[in-house]
């Protein structure tokens, strides 16, 4: 990270650093999974991204994860969330404690002694079956009820390692036991991880750490299983009624293989956690890199409220928080050609204020200029340029839509405006779950003429489900925001003035950011 | 012999799921025959069972006094799912269950065992259900398909423990009436009385039909029955050469490395789709938790 300062350019923004600097991974932890009733997700809402990102096909989701989310309260620790703005940096103890109190409910009973213990359990298909019920919610329009159950109950039925199985994976990756790699090492976990758990602990340099451990010989399992590309496409075949299913297939293989690798999941976070960097509302933990190997992600504790404690918050905290959330991923992909796969609700720590922390970054996709020109192109004509025709070439361009399809412009643009309604006119308005379900409805309506000559292609398959997730996301929240206003701003061929007072606070930084960059070193 | 059609194979994931769970107690009083820390409890809850279960039936049929009781007397045609389903939950009651629920479920087959009487029409011999040979045939058929399916696509036993488990299953064939005397306790034994038997064994158009039925049943959902192909090539993989030559199975490819992770593979999906069933992740985790508990021990 860059700390230099330019005379004359003012680092206002490192309050926030330290306490950006402390957040928790704890998200992960209890909270990260919550009541399936309780969050009512079919509410989900879908607009449409900024860019086209969500342009619509596709999509959808709406069973966000939160489907299958347990929400593991402890009421006690919840009070220490901290609202209204109070600093939510805490010393490297309480912060410890604070993790420990919001431990996870895990079946310590069933602990997986052995990595054969892990291979039965993850072994011949299930880690892979795992980390799809995992993406489920963002590819899973089409399960049928029994599969939708098979997925979440396999996420369920996944124990933690016992204390000593997880002590040997960072012996063998640090080189040392946990107790003499930390000042401080809880050997029980306070989450689980998909393919691993989360430790507490305190680096012996006194910070406040959340460990991901992988399970033991779960990386080359999965990858192994992965090549079985038959029955993956016979599962999703299940799972994904449309016609991308090669492509999504493809794309998910990767994006796990990637997730298999810890290693990618940190550079990822420093990514995000160094452009982020002053930000006034957003904030990502930071990584310990020295701690940090294919099997093992050490970053910052940080403390916050959980998703579902928000449904207690005032609506004005709920849009603020809904707000950042936006800026978040729109900020990503347009200025770091990036998106997290992983919008789950579980994944935000909220501190009031709009200010929100970011955690878990192993599901990232990134784009390339070529890959997002596109989406921009379409966002641009239909919503900026307001040239249907245009717009169609667009879609063509991308890879949506058949060059030859005998249809109408009129058609096309009637069919896909619902996916852009959020942001095709400036305007406050509220997201809701029956505009989700609609957008859904629409895209899923196979007997639409447009149906046999759309389809995604496979740069895109994940993003624009996982879209879907975040608008589900900002919809549990009844998030209301000129989305117009924000695209705007973020737009890189709009590049409008700030619309909002964080997006004022948003220039500030940027011009800070800027300022810090031109600086020779 | 009649000539009924069989009933579609609706429901088979369900109600054999349902059947596992009905065998698996909410709290035990005692361990029941095997117990946790048993070979048979590892081998009972591993992988390779769909493939265990199919080629015991497999084998099982081949003996024509046994088949035909099954085919003049059960309404197998009419209901084989639901006959499927109570063999599953019987064999989970003797595994799982406590020494009480076994001894009453055995009791309940001998029960029915005593009205299953007839002559076979193929080979004009009279059978009766609660003949200890034929019994006898039953139970080895499945101890030794449970090794066999194991080998290829569980979990490798060390010869100790398949002897062991051998050993183990002597008291599931004395809990339906074959007297311990007659009943192999050893790999070795196992595989002399299978020699013994073999001249007896031949495929009758009443096994030939009834297992044509369950290589590709009819009425599965479109995934499962992708899936139930290759439970169905595991299990003929694994049957002995000779069982297929009755059959008239023409001689499968070698079983490769690739070919036996691809069933593997494909047994993990069908063991997670059963796994979405209700009950069945409790059922598993109150036997896991005692296994666990029993090996820490």
């Amino acid at each position: 990270m860059k700390r230099t300062q330019c005379s004359g350019t003012q680092r206002s923004g490192t309050h926030e650093r330290g306490t950006n600097a402390a957040r928790m991974n704890a998200a992960r932890m209890n909270a990260a999974r919550m009541n399936a009733a309780r969050m009512n997700v079919r509410k989900a809402a879908a607009a449409v991204a900024i860019g086209g990102a969500a342009a619509g096909l596709a999509l959808a989701l709406l069973r966000l994860r939160l489907g299958r989310l347990r929400f593991d309260r402890g009421k006690a620790a919840l009070q220490l969330a901290v609202r209204g703005g109070a600093r939510y940096a805490g010393s490297a103890p309480r912060l410890f404690a604070v993790a420990g109190a919001r431990r996870e409910l895990l079946r310590h009973d069933l602990a997986l002694q052995t990595a054969e213990d892990v291979a039965v359990t993850l072994g011949a298909m299930k880690g892979v079956l795992m980390k799809i019920g995992q993406m489920a919610s963002y590819v899973d329009d089409g399960l049928s009820p029994a599969v939708r159950r098979t997925l979440s109950r396999l996420q369920d039925s996944v124990p933690p390692m016992s204390p000593e199985l997880a002590a040997r994976v960072v012996e063998e990756e640090l080189g040392l036991p946990p107790e003499r790699a930390f000042a401080q090492w809880d050997p029980q976990p306070i989450a689980a991880a998909s393919i691993g758990q989360v430790h507490r602990a305190i680096t012996l340099d006194g910070r406040a750490v959340a460990v991901k451990v992988q399970y033991p010989g779960i990386a080359e399992t999965i990858a192994a299983d992965l090549g079985n590309v038959a029955l993956l496409r016979r599962m999703l075949r299940i799972t994904a009624p449309s016609q991308d299913v090669d492509a999504l297939i493809a794309e998910l293989r990767d994006r796990v293989l990637e997730e298999l690798d810890y290693r990618r999941e940190a550079d990822n976070q420093r990514l995000m956690a160094a452009y982020y960097d002053g930000h006034p509302t957003i904030g990502v933990p930071g990584i310990v890199p020295e701690l940090s190997t294919r099997r093992l992600v050490t970053s910052e504790l940080s403390d916050g409220a959980r998703f579902a404690e928000l449904a207690g918050w005032s609506q004005e905290e709920r849009d603020l928080a809904a707000e950042t959330i936006y800026r978040f991923v729109f900020r990503s992909l347009y200025e770091i050609h990036a998106f997290n796969g992983d919008p789950h609700p579980g994944n935000y720590l909220f501190h009031g204020g709009g200010r929100v922390t970011f955690l878990d970054f192993g599901l990232v996709k990134h784009f390339t200029l070529a890959e997002l020109q596109p989406l921009m192109q379409m966002a641009r004509t239909l919503c900026v340029d307001n040239d249907p025709e245009a717009f169609r070439r667009s879609m063509e361009v991308a890879g949506f839509l058949r060059p030859d399809a005998p249809l109408s412009t009129e058609a096309i643009v009637e069919h896909m405006a619902v996916f852009y309604d959020t942001i095709r006119e400036p305007g406050r308005l509220t997201m809701t779950g029956d505009y989700a379900s609609a957008v859904v409805r629409r895209f899923f309506d196979l007997r639409s003429p447009l149906a046999q000559y759309v389809s995604v292609p496979r740069s895109y398959v994940i993003l624009q489900r996982i879209n879907l997730g975040l608008f589900a996301v900002l919809g549990e929240l009844s998030a209301t925001a000129n989305w117009r206003a924000i695209a705007e701003e973020i737009w890189p061929f709009v590049q409008g003035p700030p619309s909002t007072p964080m997006g004022e606070a948003e220039a500030g930084w940027r011009a800070r950011r800027q300022a810090i960059a031109a600086c020779p070193a | 012999m009649t000539a009924d059609p069989y009933a579609a194979a609706t429901g088979l994931i369900e109600r054999s799921a349902a059947a596992f769970v009905s065998g698996v107690p909410d709290t035990n009083a005692d361990d029941g025959f095997f117990g946790p820390a048993s070979v048979t409890w590892r081998v009972s809850t591993g992988l390779a069972s769909p493939v265990a279960g199919l080629r015991a039936l497999l084998m099982q049929a081949l003996h024509p006094l046994a088949m035909a009781g099954v085919d003049q007397h059960s309404d197998w045609r009419r209901d084989p799912v639901g006959r499927l389903a109570a063999t599953s939950a019987y064999l989970a009651t003797i595994s799982f269950g406590e020494r009480a629920a076994a001894q009453r479920a055995a009791a309940r087959v001998r029960r029915i065992h005593e009205h299953v009487r007839g002559v076979d029409p193929v080979t004009g011999r009279q059978y009766a259900a609660g003949d200890p040979a034929l019994l006898l045939w039953v139970h080895v058929a499945l101890v030794e398909s449970a090794l066999a399916a194991g080998r290829e696509f569980g979990l490798p036993l060390p010869a100790r423990d398949a002897d062991r488990y051998v050993a183990e299953m002597t008291v599931a064939a004395e809990l339906v009436g074959v007297p311990a005397a007659m009943i192999p306790s050893s790999l070795a034994a196992l595989e002399r009385y299978i020699e013994s038997v073999r001249p007896v064994l031949r495929c009758t158009p009443a096994a030939s039909e009834s297992m044509a039925y369950l290589l590709d049943p009819p009425g599965l959902d479109e995934d499962v029955a992708e899936i139930w192909q290759d439970v169905r090539d595991g299990a003929i993989a694994v049957l002995p050469a000779w069982a297929r030559e009755m059959y008239g199975y023409s001689e499968p490819p070698a079983l490769t490395a690739e070919r036996r992770t691809e069933i593997r593979q494909a047994l993990g999906v069908l063991d997670a789709v059963v796994l979405g069933e209700p009950g069945v992740l409790e059922a598993r985790q109150r036997i896991a938790v005692r296994m666990r508990t029993a090996r820490r021990a």
